[in-house]
């Protein structure tokens, strides 16, 4: 459903999403005509797509119905020749990923604009944090964007740094609230310095790390958005000098959508899909018959 | 590979906490919360090609993925249910 808000962007860039469960094909009639859902559903009623692809949870016990059959859930993002480019696997079956980080994806992670507004400081790097995306939702994973802007000539530490340098690092501070996941970091490059020809990884102009977040909880006081705070660490150098290592505190509110009621356990959300009951019995029975 | 099962959860009074802070009915690792600790199989890798894809659709109509497709980029998701 948090993907279906962003529809629009997927088909503008003429690209297909699909999504696959275990559901019988009339359960999903019935949910894409209660969510509104315009991108393809595709039912798997024995697991034999799941299975074929090596992603069934066998940690289930075949007989723990109506829970077996379903897969470890995932997304996979293939290019127009059908080459797989990205996958997005969490440990924690509740968390996937979100919209934005999937079209970003599949557009093959588009290069980024250089700034051109740098006369005020021209050795200074510029970072700037947003999120990728609107909001945060429970258990959908959307980006938080560190965006770096370094002057020409000039490089900070890519991972892992030279002995006693600060490769480019952003933490959050402690916060209960959201779940986080290891940060994405763009490709980086070797740098030789001239003179004793000694060779580490660095960034170079503009580019950025990712940070996926996920809200694992919503609460009243989510109305008025939920604060991300953090720090990020980096150290500027051209082939002469090196900055000292410098960091610079962010903090930004975001909105956080209230989740959608589920039709088995909210009497409303049920009247828009009177039959998930039955399809949840269905389910329940498929491999052991009825009783 | 038979991924381990994670386990770990705090019982409070809204129900079974997990390890990142997710609250539901069911202990962690049983029933819908039988999530993998450590590695567990994601299917074929970056780079590889896509495997096709042969099932229904919900109109439950023959669906062939590449077929589908027809030549574009694609998301393809896999996930528990639209039922529960």
């Amino acid at each position: 459903m948090e993907l279906q808000k962003r529809m629009r962007d997927f088909d503008a860039a003429d690209i297909r999403v699909y999504a696959l469960s275990y559901d019988e094909a009339d359960a999903l009639r019935d949910f894409r005509a209660a969510h509104g859902i315009t991108y393809t559903l595709l039912s798997d009623p024995d697991s034999a797509v799941i299975r074929s692809f090596g992603i069934l949870n066998t940690l289930i016990d075949p007989n723990d119905h109506p829970w077996y059959g379903i897969p470890y859930p995932g997304a996979i993002v293939m290019d127009a020749e059908g080459a797989i480019t990205h996958k997005f696997f969490d440990g924690n079956l509740a968390v996937r990923a979100g919209p934005e980080q999937l079209l970003w994806a599949a557009l093959g992670q588009p290069p980024l604009e250089p700034e051109v507004d740098r006369v005020a400081a021209p050795r200074d790097v510029r970072v700037s944090v947003a999120l990728d995306g609107d909001h945060l939702a429970f258990t959908v994973q959307r980006d938080l964007v560190v965006r770096f802007s370094v002057p020409a000539g000039r490089h900070v530490y890519a991972e892992p740094a030279p002995p006693g340098s600060v490769a480019v690092e952003v933490t959050l501070d402690e916060n209960r609230r959201l779940v986080q996941r290891p940060i994405v970091r763009p490709a980086s490059e070797p740098h030789v310095l001239a003179g004793t020809g000694e060779s580490f990884q660095v960034h170079h102009g503009v580019f950025e790390l990712r940070l996926p977040l996920a809200v694992n909880g919503f609460s009243r006081s989510d109305a008025a958005g939920l604060m991300i705070s953090g720090e990020v660490r980096w150290q500027c150098c051209d082939d002469e000098v090196c900055d000292l290592p410098t960091s610079q505190r962010f903090e930004l509110t975001v909105p956080v959508s209230e989740p959608v009621p589920h039709a088995l356990r909210d009497k409303r959300a049920a009247t828009a899909e009177p039959n998930a009951h039955a399809h949840f019995r269905r389910m329940s029975e498929r491999r052991t018959g009825p009783g | 590979m038979q991924p381990e099962l994670e386990t770990r959860g705090t019982r409070t009074e809204k129900g079974w906490r997990d390890h990142d802070g997710f609250v539901g009915p069911r202990q962690p690792g049983t029933g819908p919360r039988s999530d993998p600790r450590g590695g567990f199989p994601t299917g074929p890798d970056v780079g590889d090609a896509m495997p096709d894809v042969r099932c229904l659709t919900a109109d439950a109509a023959l669906f062939d993925l590449h077929a589908h497709r027809a030549g574009r980029p694609a998301v393809f998701v896999f996930y528990r249910s639209a039922v529960w």
